[in-house]
């Protein structure tokens, strides 16, 4: 380019030059055939980037509003939702990968154990440990010295307040491996999940019954929040950590329960030491609209059946 | 804490469409992991920044943050990513006609392949300016850099861009002189007939 003049140009394509800049380059350019060229050439090379089209879909742009709005309170990284699927996926496979190798020794183990029992006590075999209450401590064979206290006195199946029935866990006996227990690890934690999550449900819908049986005509009525609002601080946390459960174990069901409650009980969370009535009025309205107190219910009893 | 919310939601729907067409440039396509890092860069602000800030300077303040997220991506680029980018691409619904599809598709990827030849901070600047239309002094906000080095990064990408249309298109300076200025859309079409 035989002038000093491209750099201008540019500038003067962007706005930034001065007014006699401006009408200097312009005077230039009606003279100059190369920077005439050269401006026509950044107009059509402006013209090329913006005509690049991209725009998410209006449903992807609102999940992403909603989660930046929703995790910024719970504190979970936005991007990690979108692959915590496949982490979390990874987790749970490393899991049962691990609790198989687990098995495996713990059933050679056992399988070496049983026969030098056998050897050792020939006439009173080892008893096969397992975690079925039908097997009554008491009657196992004292292989050790060691007494064990209160044994005889042991229920079958120890009375539990939990409307949750779960097979007891039978205690290790002193000189036993802890790992003879045949049942495999992923279960044992699978029930523990439903059982939490039965519980959660059942607690859950307590909670959202009493919100919705509180009185907004009385003065007291902030006093009367408070203790929804304390036990929804508490469910928040619990119901994180079992969605992510749930998301891992697949359980669809479970997960889009939790997932609809979790924004009502932040919600019921973050109401102020006095609320006023349209905020509480709004959150009922939520609970009604989708319908979330018959769900707990259906669903708690469900995973209560299905653990019995 | 409502209005906050609504105001963050005001400038969410209002800039993060342009985050992300901003971002997927910077990046050379992969849309999903545009819209990753713009939601991550908007979760930030909402986090931290948010309240603290006038309103005016959040938008310069997203586009800092992204920016250096895309750098981070930039140097710990894998394959799995971009795998899984564009199967999620592949398998986005599409509501247009396909030859519009197709279309935009092709404009789009030739103007991500001509920028991917600039260096970042030139690519950065000349997005700023051309699709995000911020000013020199603003571009310098957003990279922390200073007026003078914006209007020559963005000169200096003009240039090569330039040069490099026109060493595809086999037009020489010299006989340039009296070529008639084509449309955009034509050029395109005439760049993709050459790279084929």
């Amino acid at each position: 380019m035989s002038c000093n003049f491209p750099e201008k140009i540019s500038s003067l394509i962007d706005g930034e030059l001065s007014a006699t800049e401006a009408r200097e380059v312009e005077r230039h350019l009606l003279s100059c055939s190369e920077c005439q060229q050269l401006h026509a050439d950044f107009l059509n090379l402006r013209t090329q980037i913006t005509s690049f089209e991209t725009s998410p879909q209006p449903e992807v742009q609102n999940r992403a509003l909603k989660k930046i709005l929703a995790s910024s309170e719970r504190g979970v990284p936005a991007r990690g939702l979108r692959w915590s699927f496949g982490t979390r996926a990874i987790a749970f496979a490393s899991l049962l990968i691990v609790g198989e190798i687990l098995g495996l020794v713990v059933y050679f183990n056992l399988d070496t154990q049983d026969k030098n029992t056998a050897v050792v006590q020939a006439p009173s075999p080892m008893p096969v440990a397992t975690a079925e209450p039908s097997v009554d401590p008491s009657k196992q064979p004292d292989t050790k010295a060691t007494p064990e206290p209160n044994k005889e006195n042991t229920p079958r199946r120890a009375p539990s307040p939990a409307p949750v029935k779960r097979p007891p866990v039978r205690e290790p006996k002193p000189g036993e491996q802890f790992a003879s227990n045949p049942v495999p690890p992923e279960r044992l934690r699978s029930a523990d999940a439903e059982t939490m999550t039965a519980l959660h449900f059942e607690k859950s819908e307590t909670l959202l019954r009493s919100f919705r049986n509180v009185r907004m005509d009385e003065p007291g009525a902030a006093a009367e929040v408070k203790y929804e609002r304390t036990h929804a601080r508490q469910l928040v946390v619990q119901n994180m950590m079992l969605r992510r459960e749930a998301d891992a174990s697949g359980d669809v069901q479970s997960s889009s329960l939790l997932e609809s409650l979790e924004p009502i009980l932040i919600d019921i969370a973050n109401l102020p030491d006095k609320p006023d009535r349209d905020a509480v009025r709004t959150i009922r309205e939520r609970v009604e609209r989708k319908n979330i107190v018959p769900l707990l219910r259906v669903n708690s009893t469900a995973l209560a059946r299905a653990l019995d | 804490m409502a209005s906050e919310d609504e105001e963050f939601t005001m400038l969410f729907q209002d800039f993060y469409p342009s985050l992300c067409r901003f971002l997927e440039c910077l990046l050379g396509g992969r849309a999903p992991l545009a819209q990753d890092l713009a939601q991550e860069s908007f979760l930030q602000l909402h986090r931290t920044a948010w309240g603290t800030m006038p309103v005016g300077e959040a938008r310069f303040w997203l586009y800092r943050v992204a920016r250096n997220m895309a750098i981070n991506e930039f140097r710990k680029s894998n394959t799995r990513y971009r795998l899984f980018d564009r199967v999620v691409e592949v398998m986005r619904p599409r509501a247009r006609n396909p030859e519009q599809e197709y279309e935009t598709q092709e404009r789009n990827a030739m103007v991500l392949e001509m920028l991917q030849t600039l260096p970042e901070d030139q690519r950065t600047a000349l997005l700023l300016r051309e699709q995000e239309q911020l000013s020199y002094r603003e571009i310098g906000q957003v990279l922390n850099i200073s007026e003078s080095k914006v209007k020559v990064d963005i000169f200096r990408a003009r240039a090569a861009l330039r040069e490099r249309w026109n060493r595809t298109l086999g037009i020489s300076r010299s006989s340039h002189k009296d070529a008639k200025v084509q449309t955009p859309y034509l050029s395109l079409r005439a760049l993709a007939a050459k790279s084929q």
